[in-house]
């Protein structure tokens, strides 16, 4: 089966060097976040990307979603390669693909309700004008609020709620994918818990493909079915889970493993 | 947990701070100055009556009356005008000319973003006194027709002081548009496929206003303050349409033999236009921000 | 005699006319070389009672009642000079967000030199050997060379371990740690748990970690309070906390705690959000969503039950 979204040797080198002066005379210095990166993701997979900050894992899910263009290397989605699109020819691949973003408070405009933040979305998810209030409350519905809170302000939400709202609005676009960038890293743990189900609700009944990036190992071991792990931009281990949280293989994730606070007993 | 949440309207989150009740009032008070004039001013600004020259405040003027006999109260009245409609004006050229320029700045930015901040420093480091002054000096005081309107002189006096305000408002909208630009649910819409036009006035624009609002408050003040200025020396509006800056000019002759009342009117209404587009600016920006909801904790930010 | 005893203590925030009451009664006791932890989540009162007892409440936030007494002293009634002459000495905080603690406008030198010298009369020289021994007990590398450098050259575990530095460069008896780890990566946060419990072998610091993080809070503590809604719900010694939690709110937050021991997909859940300030009921503050809760629960605030060891707050178990 053709992957939903397939990475080829996909890097992004980021150029240093400010000054004109020096970048004329051809010295510059580069930062790699990303060295080539081999990623392919099928329809219904979970996949978790895990790494400490630096790692790259940002700038991988910029890159997927088009965000950012890589430097080297393929993206292609869907059988399409969208590597080389820009613009306009941009648009309607974006479409299919949303994120959810770690900070609950930035990724809502504060000066828009609930009601027109999906308002809004479902609008150019092509649903006519007379339909959306009722399609809002309904998705609403599907990520745990009820329909009163659609004319709520961001501020007035708590941040369990907002990041609902977060993942509803990604809903309304009907996406193929969902690239979640630590979506409940500022979140209380007992609403942590309730996202998570959320997501893994939605993973089972819409069949949803998600792309899940944390540092939480745990989570990952939760929800996702198939696991990379980054270090300094490139991938040192991968596989299901199971075997790469159990079985390490590389240094770095038996690190990470072992820096897990345990509970002594 | 549904409970009705209190979100008290703009007007009344306006007028519970005294900076808004006071700068609201002295504001007001200049608008209907220069809205009602033609009914409420007692005399004619113009009418010159030798007879009743410089008389002190008495029953008939109330504020007495200028070296020529005209009411000084139905004068300064009419000179809220051309102040208000100067200052008005030139802000909204400002801008619509700035807050253009700050908004693609931020958003786009790039060599564009470098080119136009670099010419609005420039600008920015002229006078704007003396900037008027020269200009004014060059092109000669009065009317300006176009077509088929006549425009008074203070119509150049406006455009002149808009483009300069331009730079201080691109440089505010572009502080906040880089900030909002860069921000997750920007890049949520772009995400979504919203063009660029719609999040730019839709998303970027309602999150600048704050700042903005603040500083084009004040600048309406700079442009009274301006206005006054240049019909002060001659160059702004043209005798004998009465003007604050002008009278304070025909009072100046009158300080030291006793005629307080031609200086002490204008200036009280120069004053109080200033401050109370100071006080409103700076009440508007609290009360616009709707995170600053009354009944939701405040608090929220002291707790973390 | 105790380190560090709290009674009843509650702080509010005057806002509108009305008390917004954070922390509503919270006692405790800490002991010296002890490592108390506090444990809540948003909106639970933890950070404002580590502030509270340093009496660094942001106005207009305040102790409305209650005794905070530290070496005997009882710091509700101290004069804020004496209050500055304390904090520093006697007693220190570290924050979560490191970046923000530290001055980006001066060399980490000079801020600890600064904060060395606050408090012990010592030359400049002295004090900057002061500052070099205090960088090298936190581990880090080349401190004579690191002190001149600015906070925005330091990594982030770096700069938490500058401020731990200043944290204990007039060696305290008590030091407070607010979230110290929150912001970094597992493997740093590791790290720093592992720098404090040395320290506090070494120094024989007493600590309160507060965190919302339980296993981390268990690497280093030896007993732990649970808050939530400004109240202590359960207070216990970490291994039978974890164990055998008493409290319903200890016991369904343990189990919402994602673990790689977990079956996959089977994860805790606590249903509602966390309470806000001012809009709690007279009752417990975790009945809304509690699943053991009678109807006593909602109408009564439950009593404080305490055995040996350990203390509940609840109407239906009892420690």
């Amino acid at each position: 089966m053709t992957p939903l979204l397939h990475l080829e040797g996909v890097s992004k080198t980021y150029q240093l060097e400010d000054r004109w002066l020096a970048r004329l005379r051809g010295r510059t210095r580069r930062l790699a976040a990303v060295s080539g990166v081999d990623l392919a993701v099928r329809r219904g997979d979970v996949l978790g990307i895990v790494g400490e900050s630096g790692c790259g894992k940002s700038t991988l899910a910029r890159m997927i979603l088009r965000m950012e263009t890589p430097t080297a290397g393929r993206i292609t989605f869907d059988g399409q390669d969208i590597t080389p699109l820009s613009g306009a020819a941009l648009v309607p691949v974006r479409k299919r693909m949303q994120m959810v973003f770690q900070d609950p408070g930035g990724s809502l405009n504060p000066r828009k309700t609930v009601r027109r933040v999906l308002g809004e979305s479902l609008g150019l998810a092509g649903v006519e004008r007379e339909r959306r209030a009722e399609a809002a409350a309904k998705l609403l519905e599907r990520v745990g609020l009820n329909a009163d809170q659609l004319d709520r302000y961001p501020h007035e939400l708590s941040g369990g709620q907002r990041q609902r709202v977060a993942i509803a609005r990604a809903l309304a676009m009907n996406p193929d994918l969902i690239v979640a960038d630590e979506p409940v890293s500022a979140l209380d743990v007992s609403l942590q818990a309730q996202i998570i189900r959320l997501l893994m609700q939605l993973r089972d009944e819409l069949g949803l493909t998600l792309v899940f990036i944390s540092h939480d190992l745990a989570l990952v071991h939760h929800l996702c079915n198939d696991l990379v792990v980054m270090q300094a931009g490139r991938i040192v281990e991968r596989g299901p889970p199971r075997e790469v949280l159990h079985q390490p293989a590389h240094p770095y994730t038996r690190l990470l493993l072992e820096a897990i606070p345990r509970v002594r007993n | 947990m549904s409970d009705t949440v209190r979100r008290p309207g703009t007007l009344s989150a306006l007028l519970r701070r005294p900076a808004g009740l006071v700068g609201g009032a002295l504001v007001t008070a200049v608008v209907l100055a220069a809205l009602l004039a033609p009914w409420i001013a007692p005399a004619d600004p113009i009418a010159v009556d030798l007879a009743a020259k410089l008389q002190p405040p008495g029953v008939v003027h109330w504020l007495g009356t200028d070296q020529t006999g005209r009411d000084l109260l139905s004068r300064i009245l009419w000179g809220a005008r051309p102040s208000l409609s100067v200052g008005v004006v030139a802000v909204l050229i400002g801008l619509l000319g700035g807050c253009g320029i700050g908004l693609t700045a931020g958003y786009y930015r790039g060599i564009w973003a470098q080119l136009s901040m670099r010419v609005m420093d420039g600008f920015a480091s002229i006078p704007l006194l003396i900037w008027a002054i020269a200009v004014i000096g060059i092109v000669g005081v009065g009317p300006v027709q176009i077509g088929a309107v006549q425009f008074p002189n203070e119509a150049k006096l406006a455009l002149l002081i808009g483009l300069f305000y331009m730079p201080p408002l691109a440089r505010v909208t572009y502080g906040s548009a880089l900030g909002e630009a860069a921000s997750d649910y920007v890049r949520a819409r772009q995400s979504q496929g919203a063009g660029d036009l719609t999040i730019l006035f839709g998303d970027v624009l309602p999150n600048c206003l704050s700042p903005v609002i603040v500083q084009a408050t004040l600048l309406v003040a700079v442009g009274i303050v301006v206005e006054a200025s240049l019909s002060f020396i001659g160059l702004g509006v043209e005798p004998p349409n009465p003007s604050w800056g002008s009278m304070l000019a025909d009072a100046r002759g009158f300080v030291f033999t006793g005629q307080w009342w031609m200086s002490v009117g204008p200036g009280a209404a120069i004053s109080a236009s200033v401050i109370g587009f100071n006080l409103l600016g700076d009440a508007l920006r609290d009360a616009l921000d709707p995170r600053r909801s009354v009944g939701s904790p405040a608090i929220s930010g002291l707790l973390g | 005699m105790a380190l560090l005893e709290v009674r009843d203590l509650c702080v509010g925030f005057p806002v509108n006319g009305r008390m917004l009451e954070v922390v509503r009664g919270v006692s405790f006791t800490l002991e010296p070389g002890e490592a108390l932890g506090l444990v809540g989540e948003s909106g639970s009162g933890k950070s404002q009672t580590a502030l509270a007892i340093l009496r660094l409440l942001k106005r207009p936030g305040r102790i409305v009642s209650g005794s905070v007494r530290f070496e005997g002293s009882e710091l509700t009634q101290l004069d804020e000079v004496a209050m500055t002459r304390l904090r520093g000495a006697g007693m220190s905080i570290i924050f979560q967000d490191a970046m923000a603690s530290l001055n980006p406008a001066f060399t980490i030198g000079t801020q600890l030199t600064d904060a060395i010298r606050a408090h012990r009369t010592l030359s400049r020289s002295a004090a900057r050997d002061a500052a070099v021994d205090a960088l090298t007990r936190v581990g880090i590398r080349d401190a004579g060379a690191r002190l001149a450098q600015f906070p925005h050259q330091f990594s982030g575990g770096m700069r938490q371990r500058a401020l731990i530095a200043m944290a204990i460069a007039c060696q305290p008896r008590l030091l407070v740690a607010d979230e110290p780890t929150t912001a970094l990566d597992v493997t740093v946060q590791a790290q720093i748990v592992s720098l404090l419990a040395e320290l506090r072998r070494e120094l024989g610091l007493a600590l309160l970690f507060i965190t919302h993080n339980l296993d981390l809070m268990a690497q280093i503590c030896d007993r732990a309070l649970v808050m939530y809604g400004g109240l202590v719900l359960e207070e216990a010694p970490v291994g039978p906390l974890f164990a055998s939690p008493r409290q319903p709110y200890t016991e369904a937050l343990i189990g919402c705690v994602p673990r790689l021991s977990d079956v996959p997909g089977q994860l805790g859940v606590i249903e509602g959000a966390p309470p806000i300030a001012g809009r709690m009921g007279p009752g417990c503050p975790f009945e809304p969503r509690c699943q053991h809760r009678i109807e006593r629960c909602a109408a009564e605030r439950p009593p404080e039950m305490a055995t040996a060891d350990r203390r509940v707050t609840c109407w239906v178990r009892a420690a």
